[in-house]
């Protein structure tokens, strides 16, 4: 268990901000909301052992109020609904992918911008 | 070593008093039980809770949980954790009610003291150890007193108690301790735990056996056939309460403190 301090860092972080006006952000009814024990919580926050699968990542964005993916990505972690997502269009996205992989980050944002304005 | 201020038990059970009344103020009043002490240690009082391998890193048998006062941090071996076992909980919440202890009765001794020597790591030594199993230590005696008190505040369990049983009638437990020490071959020392003790337990998320020492110390649970003139309900329970130090000076489940360290105390698991 490597452990990942900057993701256990932002878990505590948040979730101590949010105890202090809502009790249920305690360290063992959080862990009890998110599906883990205490004692893993704990030792993931003060990053000795790593972070929880994906599922649990996500539980614990929707609890805390902040972007999943936020999360996912601190955790080194891809949401797994991705996979289902490529699935369903087994060719293109796939494709898709490879065609925009090393275009930066703007670039990025600016087409799926782009790809949000011809869905709708 | 801080020094320990002496402290008379009403002083202890006012201390508990205040803490519920301040957090009900902040975050609506406590009706009912049980206590929510998580939620007073991590919400209304900032302190940090982690589960660990205390024994193996502070290298002491026993170890129940520690407090650092500087850190605000709260530290309880990962033994005690309840998740998923619920008959842990009464020992797991004594043990955070008696670190809450400390930190409402003897935190000043150790702000004004700060600078512990750093046994391992960048967290300096905790503050304060409880361990299980010793004797004679007057702040672990402080804490486990604080515990008893602020799980099992009077008023709630006197409104329990009535609402349970429809009276503050005491109830007689001597033949059901003798027939429950008969059947399970205990010494003369322990004390079985009987089914008011245990039904209440389950209200207040307590032990058994710590539950029995609150309610033996308020007078609701009687060891001995009190003599008839007694029999009479109200005097019966006012007379007990005012025994109530006598009777919780009995080293009955919570029997030991003190020791060779900061202290150590211990809480026999129910039988």
């Amino acid at each position: 268990m490597a452990g990942n301090p900057a993701f256990g860092k932002r878990i505590r972080d948040l979730r101590e901000a949010r105890v202090k006006t809502d009790p249920t952000f305690s360290l063992r009814q959080f862990a009890e909301r998110v599906g883990i024990s205490a004692t893993f919580l704990s030792k993931v926050e003060r990053g000795e052992f790593d972070p929880p699968k994906a599922e649990h990542i996500i539980t614990m964005a929707g609890l805390l109020g902040v972007d999943a993916d936020e999360l996912l990505s601190l955790a080194n972690k891809v949401d797994p609904e991705l996979e289902k997502i490529i699935k369903e269009q087994p060719t293109a996205l796939p494709d898709l992918l490879r065609t925009v992989r090393g275009m930066s980050a703007e670039e990025l944002r600016k087409l799926t911008e782009r790809a949000r304005e011809q869905k709708d | 070593m801080a020094k320990v201020k002496f402290l008379k038990r009403d002083e202890i059970e006012s201390a508990t008093l205040c803490l519920l009344a301040d957090y009900g103020r902040k975050y609506g009043a406590l009706a009912v039980p049980p206590v929510p002490v998580e939620e007073i240690l991590e919400a209304h009082l900032g302190l940090t809770l982690d589960f660990d391998d205390l024994r193996t890193r502070l290298g002491t048998p026993d170890v129940l949980g520690a407090t650092w006062i500087q850190d605000k941090a709260v530290l309880v071996d990962e033994a005690l954790d309840p998740t998923g076992d619920r008959l842990r909980e009464g020992r797991y919440r004594f043990t955070l009610a008696h670190e809450i202890g400390h930190w409402e009765l003897h935190r000043h001794g150790f702000l004004a003291n700060a600078g512990h020597p750093s046994l391992f790591g960048d967290k300096p030594a905790p503050s304060i150890v409880c361990r299980s199993g010793s004797r004679n230590d007057p702040m672990e005696w402080q804490a486990d007193t604080f515990s008893g008190y602020l799980l099992m505040p009077k008023e709630m369990v006197l409104a329990a108690w009535q609402r349970r049983f429809g009276s503050l009638t005491p109830y007689i437990a001597k033949d059901e301790i003798a027939d429950l020490s008969a059947k399970w071959g205990l010494a003369d020392d322990q004390q079985p735990t009987v089914d008011a003790a245990k039904e209440m337990a389950r209200v207040f998320n307590v032990s058994g056996q710590a539950m029995q020492i609150r309610l033996i110390g308020l007078g609701l649970v009687r060891t001995e056939q009190p003599p008839p003139d007694l029999f009479d309900a109200t005097s019966s329970v006012s007379s007990a309460i005012g025994r109530e130090g006598e009777a919780l000076a009995k080293p009955l489940a919570i029997s030991a403190y003190g020791g060779h360290r900061e202290g150590f105390w211990k809480e026999k698991m129910p039988v």
